[in-house]
């Protein structure tokens, strides 16, 4: 099995050629810089990174935006949050497994992290029970979480219920982390944004949503399904139907914006994905959004 | 109703049931072939959704019904349900010849005569009759026949005759042609001769071939008469009695006007009465036209208990209802399979 730290790497290798090299760095950098008084060295400027950063007199002197570094006097601590349920052994609106969408996701912030030399830990269940891995800094660790989240997925793990991991978090972490919470299209309840509010009051939250297979209207496949929930089958040919796919169509869209304003409304940045190619766009978007949130 | 082939029941009910077993069994591979999606109460939740899934399963509880019903009137019919009955055939291949004596005397019997006879026709099915008028002469009108629209036509005809009725004096015509009239036994005679094929019966008798020779049809005449002869007739009505005996031919004879003076065996009721029963008939006296209709049913009655054949136990396919049941039910499954097509 290739390295699925490997894979993430790879891809965002690709990524950095199409836009521009380092331009994640940049956009993580200047969210969860750690600052300080001590000046470090001076480096090119990266698009994403804080205006404010820039050292405009040696900018000047030197022809091209330079940015000034400080050495950092407390690393962040991220901690992932992963649902490790069955619902994420199911498809996502592009045909994926959402699992794979989710590995690729943490992949990407957990390299940036690392990059950035802070550690990163892990926190995954399903509704039996969570448990958490210790944030620790180095690749190996990093790569240990990946198939964590990739092996304790499938069709037979327990039912999804990312409020479970979430009161692990609100019990057991104390001090100010990093949270970044990959799920799925759960509907919001008055519950949940309790909670959501409790964890934004001590941590910052970043917030992937995967978005779940269409289960009629344009993009249904035409394919018979069933839900991982009960192993129930939903005929296609009922959600074929034109009066079934509008009404999906309809619930669909309140259900996307209660919870889109479930997660402002708790002050948390979120962003959603399709398939593991929009994760890079998004998770730039992401972070953008948060810097200028912050 | 009864299975012919009962002991195809046993494998169909065994193929049935394990084709069931083999229907319903729970496939744990199904969900193999189709997509896993989370949160599927986003659909499931939808009133819409429910609303068709419940027509989908009533449409499914429709297709498996029609296809059960269908099965077992399939089973049904190929098992062949047959109804066994017993049967007494009655045979209805009589031969009557109405003969009557057109004398003056005689008018109002006849009329009676030809009227019962116009309404028997109305049921009969398969017996022939035919009439021959007699006085002096003997004159087929219609021969044996069936066609039983022309015989109530000709009875008509001959009652308005008897009856007097203006216009239709013309159709006793030709009964005069011999010398004297009420030629009772040439009139007999005749009658017995408006029999067909005699020749073939009499050889058919001769060498025993009866039976095999087809059926045979019982025969027989209503001689309407008083057997008041005055003329010398070519056959006495003793000779013409044998000869109808000869021919298997059963005379019934009715007279209106039994007047005979005493037992003595001369008189001419009694003489009538001879003959009649010689030839294996009877002999009926009249004393009102109205009382013809119940000894003409009487005598048809005893004709017809003479002709009833053995009973027979007899089996007769009915496989109507299965059938229907079947094309109902195919047709039913082939709608719900229109509406379940994916």
């Amino acid at each position: 099995m290739t390295s699925l730290l490997q894979r993430v790497k790879s891809k965002m290798a690709i990524f950095a050629h199409r836009k521009a090299r380092g331009m994640l760095d940049g956009e993580y950098g200047s969210v969860f810089r750690g600052r300080s008084l001590d000046f470090d060295d001076l480096r090119a400027y990266i698009p994403g990174d804080d205006v404010r950063d820039i050292d405009w007199k040696a900018s000047a002197r030197f022809g091209s935006p330079l940015i000034k570094r400080y050495v950092a006097i407390r690393r962040q601590t991220v901690l992932l949050i992963a649902d490790t349920g069955r619902g994420m052994a199911a498809e996502s609106r592009d045909g994926e497994t959402k699992k794979d969408i989710a590995v690729m996701a943490f992949g990407v912030v957990g390299y940036l992290a690392h990059r950035h030399g802070d550690v990163v830990g892990l926190v995954c269940g399903d509704a039996n029970g969570t448990r958490s891995i210790p944030a620790k800094a180095g690749e190996p660790h990093l790569e240990r979480l990946l198939r964590e989240v990739d092996s304790s997925t499938s069709l037979d793990s327990g039912h999804s219920r990312i409020e479970g991991q979430l009161e692990y978090v609100a019990r057991n972490v104390n001090g100010r982390f990093l949270l970044f919470v990959v799920s799925d299209e759960h509907a919001a309840g008055p519950d949940t944004e309790q909670l959501l509010r409790r964890l934004r009051a001590q941590h910052e939250v970043l917030w992937l949503t995967i978005r779940d297979a269409d289960l009629a209207g344009e993009g249904h496949s035409g394919q018979d399904a069933f839900s991982v929930a009960d192993s129930s089958m939903l005929p296609a040919q009922l959600a074929a139907s034109p009066a079934v796919a509008a009404a999906y169509a309809k619930a669909t869209g309140e259900r996307d914006a209660a919870r889109q304003a479930m997660l402002r409304r708790a002050g948390i940045t979120q962003g959603h994905v399709t398939g593991s190619s929009a994760v890079m766009t998004e998770l730039f978007a992401l972070l953008e959004r948060h810097r200028r949130a912050g | 109703m009864e299975l012919m082939f009962w002991w195809l029941v046993p494998p169909a009910l065994v193929i049935a049931a394990l084709a069931g077993l083999r229907a319903f069994r729970q496939d744990r591979h199904a969900n193999a072939r189709r997509r896993p999606v989370a949160n599927a109460d986003r659909l499931t939740a939808l009133p819409e959704y429910q609303g068709a899934l419940r027509r989908h399963r009533r449409w499914l509880v429709v297709a498996a019904l029609a296809a059960t019903t269908l099965l077992v009137s399939a089973v049904a019919a190929a098992a062949r349900p047959v109804e066994l009955t017993t049967i007494q055939p009655e045979q209805r291949n009589r031969d009557i010849m109405l003969c009557l004596d057109t004398s003056g005397s005689m008018s109002s019997a006849d009329a009676a005569v030809v009227q019962v006879f116009a309404e028997l026709a109305k049921e009969f099915d398969g017996e022939r009759i035919g009439l021959t008028v007699f006085d002096s002469s003997a004159i087929q009108v219609f021969p044996l026949t069936d066609d039983y629209a022309y015989v109530q036509e000709q009875l008509t005809l001959a009652k308005d005759a008897f009856d007097g009725n203006p216009g239709s004096a013309g159709f006793l015509d030709g009964t005069w042609n011999g010398r004297g009239s009420s030629l009772i036994g040439d009139g007999l005679a005749s009658c017995v001769n408006g029999f067909p094929d005699t020749a073939a019966d009499a050889r058919r008798a001769e060498t025993g071939t009866t039976e095999t020779g087809g059926q045979r049809r019982s025969r027989s005449i209503v001689l309407a008469t008083d057997n008041y002869l005055s003329g010398d007739p070519i056959f006495t009505l003793e000779q013409a009695s044998a000869l109808a005996k000869e021919r298997d031919v059963r005379v019934y004879a009715l007279n209106p006007g039994d007047f005979d003076y005493g037992p003595g065996p001369g008189q001419p009721g009694a003489r009538l009465r001879t003959a009649a029963e010689a030839s294996g008939g009877a002999y009926h006296q009249l004393d009102s036209p109205d009382a013809v209709a119940d000894i003409v049913h009487s005598v048809q009655e005893n004709e017809a208990t003479a002709m009833k054949g053995a009973p027979r136990a007899v089996v007769s396919d009915r496989p109507e209802l299965p059938l229907a049941l079947a094309l109902l039910s195919g047709l039913v499954l082939a709608g719900a399979s229109w509406r379940l097509r994916p």
